[in-house]
């Protein structure tokens, strides 16, 4: 059952930059038997204008799906979706203006350079004459592509690959940018790069950006407020702060000390305790409540406590636990 | 709407092609091999079979012409095939372009290499086999030409529809229905001698009445009355279908998620 942490319905709807509600999406395939797969459950999303909205979720979870009838490239079965007010359906052209996509595993022609795909998709956005040769010299700079952009398609690296498609998705200047896994497969001082320049579009434009994910830290790192999909049903939504105090997983406490360790089976608020090379490692319902009676407990046992470390939980241990 | 945005639209297909076209070796021999090949071994099999003049001349319209439809065709086709190759389907689907940029835009590129390959092939084979294509005057194969070119963005358009609907599967269509109208349409032989319900199949397709038609001015009688108009109107209904064929089809892409499927 979906959390509702954030209060979406406060927001005025001019404010928001993506509203739908009800998403349903089946795919039917195969021959002779058919194969039926619900991608998406009644999805509903309210995403504020200038916000990183975050959808997170393992692999078939809906996330592409979601985006993609977002992006006006699947239709939806049931359900509705408005971006910038336009509804996807009935208005995708005039949408298609407006936003963009930058996929992780983006492909282009692959006898094309760098630069003729940008200027090829920059006509089909109606960009002309010098306007688009600035346009395209702007954009190969930004995504420090420009020293590579003689270089057929097909010769490019990954990362130089990726952000060749985060080039091609900023050629219209999108008051919305969907980026699908934009940081699958890269090295990490590549991944860095890019989630600087995510980081960077919205402080400078103010862009609203939809960004799939399954790196929990990246989204922690970029995201406003996250969902988390699974089974094309959202389990949750939030920020990162909501989202850790409202799913409770527990308090980590790590403890370093000396001397044995005593059983902490039965002390209460305890849900773990595990402890190897002089760390122990405690799972407590609440570390405000139970440091004392812990910190008591171990040197009652005669234990010697050298250090003591309140861990905030991850995203990916609320993953973790919506996952269950 | 700036008629510049407009017309960059359309230009942005024409320029990628001209790229490709540059850079391929594959698709170098679809332009220039293949049509060469074909117009000098039909060609040479003319003289060895001692035929007339006027049959030379019959039998090299029909190459000719199915070398400029092949051509032209292909280049229809390349609206989708290339980005089904590529896997880039989505992103031109994403961008504000409508079908007419998209069609219109590779069918331009298609008639100007179709032009290069006619001028090509008429040059040679005038040199060659003493095949006179000015005998009908320049209005007449204008027009001839242009049936020629409409033909194979129909053409073109059927094969863009059935990747739409197959995929991948679809592929081989774009090699093989120009194959099958050579088969039907008379390219080698007048559509007489096809049996009746394969004849009547030949009536259905407008190249069988612009070959009639441009045949008459090399003194063989057609054998349909107002055979360019008829083959005018007949590409007109055809184009007006197979465009709202193609909508459906590129909608039921989109539902089906066959567009995504085709990009990854």
């Amino acid at each position: 059952m979906p959390v509702p942490i954030s209060e979406a319905s406060a927001i005025s709807p001019t404010m928001l930059a993506i509203e739908a509600q009800g998403l349903h999406k089946v795919f039917r395939g195969g021959w002779p038997t058919r194969r039926r797969k619900e991608a998406l459950r009644g999805v509903a999303v309210a995403i504020p204008r200038g916000a990183i909205f975050g959808i997170l979720g393992p692999n078939g979870a809906g996330k592409t799906t979601l985006l993609s009838i977002l992006a006006t490239l699947l239709l939806p079965d049931a359900g509705w979706a408005r971006v910038l007010g336009l509804d996807v359906v009935r208005q995708a052209r005039a949408l298609r203006a407006r936003v963009n996509l930058a996929s992780g595993n983006a492909s282009f022609l692959w006898a094309l350079t760098a630069e003729e795909i940008l200027h090829f998709y920059g006509r089909l956005y109606g960009l002309y004459g010098r306007g688009r040769h600035r346009k395209v010299q702007a954009l190969l700079e930004r995504c420090e592509i420009e020293p590579y952009r003689r270089v057929p398609y097909n010769e490019l690296s990954t990362g130089l690959k990726q952000r060749l498609s985060l080039a091609k998705a900023l050629l219209n200047d999108p008051e919305v940018l969907y980026l699908d896994e934009p940081t699958v497969g890269l090295d990490p001082d590549i991944a860095v790069r890019i989630r600087e320049q995510i980081a960077s579009l919205r402080r400078e434009r103010g862009i609203t950006i939809v960004l799939c994910t399954h790196y929990m830290r990246e989204a922690e790192q970029l995201c406003d407020e996250v969902a988390f999909l699974r089974e094309g049903r959202i389990l949750a939504r939030g920020s990162a702060a909501e989202l850790k105090r409202e799913i409770r997983t527990g308090d980590r406490i790590r403890v370093r000390l000396e001397g044995p360790v005593p059983a902490l089976a039965g002390l209460p608020g305890v849900l773990e305790a595990t402890a190897a090379e002089g760390v122990l490692e405690c799972v407590v319902d609440d570390a405000v409540k139970r440091l004392d009676d812990l910190l008591g407990a171990l040197r009652e046992g005669g234990a010697v406590v050298r250090d003591v470390r309140v861990l905030e939980p991850d995203l990916e241990e609320v993953f973790l636990e919506l996952a269950r | 709407m700036s008629w510049r945005a407009e017309a960059a639209r359309y230009w942005a297909f024409v320029a990628k092609n001209a790229i490709m076209t540059r850079r391929s070796v594959f698709m170098l021999f679809e332009v220039l091999f293949w049509p060469c090949v074909w117009l000098v071994s039909v060609g040479l099999l003319t003289r060895f079979l001692e035929l007339r003049q006027e049959m030379v001349a019959y039998v090299l319209v029909g190459v000719i012409s199915m070398s400029i439809i092949q051509v032209c065709h292909l280049d229809v086709a390349f609206a989708l095939l290339l980005d089904l190759w590529a896997k880039s389907m989505k992103h031109q689907f994403l961008a504000p372009i409508h079908q007419g940029h998209l069609l219109l835009g590779h069918w331009l590129m298609g008639v100007l290499r179709g032009i290069g390959v006619f001028a090509l092939l008429a040059v040679f084979s005038a040199h060659a086999f003493g095949f006179d294509f000015l005998r009908a005057g320049v209005g007449p194969l204008a027009l001839f030409l242009l049936g020629l070119f409409l033909n194979a963005a129909a053409i073109g358009v059927v094969v863009c529809i059935l990747i739409l609907q197959y995929g991948h599967r679809a592929e081989v269509a774009a090699w093989s229905l120009v194959s099958l109208m050579m088969l039907v349409c008379g390219i080698y032989y007048p559509v007489t001698l096809l049996p009746g319900a394969v004849r009547w199949l030949a009536e259905l397709l407008p190249l069988t009445y612009f070959l009639e038609a441009f045949r008459a001015y090399y003194g063989f009688q057609p054998l349909y009355a107002h055979s360019l108009l008829k083959g005018y109107a007949l590409t007109a209904a055809y184009l007006v279908g197979l465009l709202v064929l193609f909508q459906w089809g590129l909608n039921r892409a989109r539902r089906t998620g066959l567009l995504l499927k085709l990009s990854e």
